[in-house]
C-alpha cells in the first residue's frame, strides 16, 4: 500500500516529499496499531469463551495463533487485490 | 474521490490537507474491506493457519465485488452533489 502512495511523489520539491513521507509514515504507524488492537479483539472473541481458569488453555492458545496467522495472510491477499484494483482504476482516469 | 473542481488558486496547505484526507480515506476503505471479507469468507473455527482454496477464491471475489459497490456508491454521491466532508 505504501509503494503506491510513494509513486506519486516523484515530481515534488524536496520539502514536500519529506512532508508527504512523514504523513505516510504517521498513517502507517497509526494503522499498524489499530490493526494490532482489532486483531487481538477478533481472536479473543472467536477463540475464548471459557472463564473457569484465568490462564489460556492449550486449544485456546492454538486457536489464537491460527486466527492471527489466518487474518494476516488474508490481509496480505486483500492487499494484493486492492493494489491491482487501484492501479486499474488509476489507468482508467 | 479526488476533487477536480477546486479553484485555480488552491494553496499548498489545502493541497496537503486534501492529500491527507484522501490517504486516510484509502486506509479506512482497505481496513473495512479487509474486515468485511474476512467475516464473510473465513471459517471462524480456525482448523488450520492456512487459507484454503475456497477461502482464497471467496476473498478475491469479495474484494472485487466490494470494490464495485464502492464505485457505485461513489458515482451516486457524486451525481447528487458534493459528498459531505
Amino acid at each position: 500500500m505504501d509503494k503506491n502512495m510513494l509513486a506519486g511523489l516523484e515530481g515534488l520539491p524536496e520539502e514536500d516529499k519529506i512532508r508527504m513521507s512523514a504523513m505516510i509514515d504517521h498513517l502507517q504507524l497509526r494503522d499498524s496499531l489499530r490493526m494490532y488492537n482489532s486483531l487481538v479483539e477478533r481472536c479473543f472473541n472467536d477463540c475464548v469463551d471459557n472463564f473457569t481458569r484465568k490462564t489460556l488453555q492449550k486449544q485456546e492458545e492454538t486457536c489464537v495463533m491460527r486466527c492471527a496467522e489466518k487474518f494476516l495472510k488474508h490481509s496480505m491477499r486483500v492487499g494484493l487485490r486492492f493494489a491491482e484494483l487501484n492501479s486499474q482504476a488509476a489507468t482508467q482516469d | 474521490m479526488a476533487a477536480n473542481n477546486t479553484p485555480a488558486g488552491i494553496n499548498k496547505e489545502q493541497a496537503f490537507g486534501m492529500a491527507e484526507t484522501e490517504m486516510e480515506y484509502r486506509v479506512e476503505l482497505f481496513n473495512r474491506l479487509t474486515q468485511t471479507c474476512f467475516n464473510k469468507c473465513v471459517d471462524k473455527r480456525y482448523k488450520e493457519s492456512e487459507l484454503n482454496m475456497g477461502e482464497n477464491t471467496c476473498i478475491d471475489r469479495c474484494v472485487s465485488k466490494y470494490w464495485q459497490v464502492n464505485g457505485i456508491i461513489g458515482q451516486m454521491l457524486n451525481a447528487g452533489g458534493q459528498p459531505p466532508m
